[in-house]
């Protein structure tokens, strides 16, 4: 029971942030925004406030990356990590050594998404620090295109859950942060097209 | 010497948030490295043996194979309770395993917790039978069942007429053989070595009040 409760909290701890994100991003995040503008300076303008979103979403999609990495790692030790329920079960997927690598090159999933989101996160802080810079446009629309690849992956991963009739929260948890993420580049996409609405202060 | 040099206005920004970035990743990759030891799939000593799939004959019927359920990841070296494992890649129509299939029978008795003179742990044999891509050689469920009981082998036999297994495993030939420990790690393969299975679970296997 203990071992059930700390890992849905684990869960629950990358995501809840990343469903912040999430909101932050989506169009009726505005309210959200405005409730802590006062605290953070950035949720003053639109801009501002999807690239906070899109930090948070691709920082915890970077770490639950990394968690479903260390826990591959973890199960080919002989160890068991989230097998507690028959169809939450992450340990029959992660721990499949013929699904938890990539078809082509045999790379660890977790690994493919530890990079993924940390160059989407690098290029989510270049878009916050330099908005008018010249590789802006670039990242928005590099952003974009990642993201939207992402969800074949997506597809692929999830046919495997279907195939196994198990559904591992971790994976879930990252395929959401690439959804969110793919939002939050379209609406920043979007706000550059309105010169007037990306610089507004 | 004229050199040119150009103003970047952005290399300030890129430079620290790809600083930030990289260095996220190296904390990330660290503590993974830290706190686990991943162990490869794989055929050689000391890696976790793949999975063997499909049905097996276990005397009355064809039912299907849970290779994992042989395991016990909690398993530590010289525990004489966990059960060990000896996988026999085979092929019904292989004279050399047609000779070395009296002793596996003989082994299978003797390396068992039903005999009273062996004081180390019991020994799970199985045998998964394939059909070599040689003229003659041609194999069915019916046969493998029939030299199942010519050679009065009461351990199960997995159907591999497919070769997926041994393709898995990457057999180079039949017969050929694994000694697994309890925990999935391999202890021992036949390959490139004079020394039989017998020997090997001599050798390998701890004992009671050893």
């Amino acid at each position: 029971m203990v071992p059930d409760l700390l890992d849905n909290l684990l869960v629950a701890a990358y995501l809840i942030p990343t469903l912040i994100g999430l909101v932050l991003v989506a169009p009726f995040g505005k309210t959200l925004g405005d409730k802590l503008a006062g605290r953070f300076e950035i949720m003053d303008t639109e801009r501002g406030r999807i690239t906070a979103g899109l930090q948070l979403i691709t920082f915890f999609g970077f770490a639950v990356s990394a968690q479903t990495f260390w826990i591959s790692s973890k199960i080919s030790e002989g160890g068991n990590f989230c097998s507690s329920s028959a169809v939450f079960n992450c340990d029959d997927l992660i721990g499949n050594a013929e699904l938890n690598v990539d078809p082509i090159f045999g790379l660890s999933w977790g690994m493919i998404g530890m990079v993924i989101f940390a160059f989407l996160l690098f290029m989510v802080l270049v878009l916050k620090n330099e908005p008018n810079g010249e590789y802006t446009e670039r990242f928005i629309n590099l952003g974009s295109l990642i993201t939207a690849s992402g969800i074949l992956v997506i597809l692929l991963l999830v046919s495997y859950e279907v195939q196994e009739g198990k559904i591992c929260l971790y994976c879930t948890t990252a395929h959401i942060a690439n959804i969110a993420a793919l939002i939050g580049f379209l609406r920043l996409r979007r706000l550059h097209d309105d010169k007037s609405a990306w610089n507004a202060k | 010497m004229k050199g040119k040099l150009t103003i970047d206005d952005n290399a300030g920004t890129v430079g620290s948030a790809a600083l930030s970035v990289a260095s996220l990743f190296f904390i990330a990759i660290m503590i993974i490295a830290f706190t686990a030891n991943p162990v490869a799939i794989g055929t050689d000593v000391g890696e976790r043996a793949p999975d063997v799939e499909g049905k097996a004959y276990n005397g009355t019927s064809w039912v299907e194979f849970d290779f994992e359920s042989y395991f016990d990841t909690t398993w530590e070296e010289g525990n004489t309770s966990g059960e060990w494992v000896a996988i026999i890649f085979m092929d019904t129509d292989c004279p050399y395993c047609q000779q070395s299939a009296s002793s596996q029978s003989q082994w299978a008795s003797t390396y068992s917790s039903n005999n009273p003179n062996w004081n180390g742990p019991h020994v799970n044999f199985l045998a998964s039978a394939t059909e070599l891509d040689i003229q003659g050689h041609e194999t069915s469920r019916a046969e493998i069942q029939e030299f199942r009981s010519d050679y009065n082998h009461n351990f199960p036999y997995i159907d591999d007429i497919d070769q997926d297994n041994m393709k898995e495993w990457g057999i180079p030939g039949t017969p050929n053989y694994f000694l697994i420990q309890p925990d999935g790690i391999i202890a021992w393969v036949s390959d490139n070595t004079n020394e039989d299975l017998e020997d090997a679970i001599i050798r390998l296997t701890p004992r009671d009040g050893a």
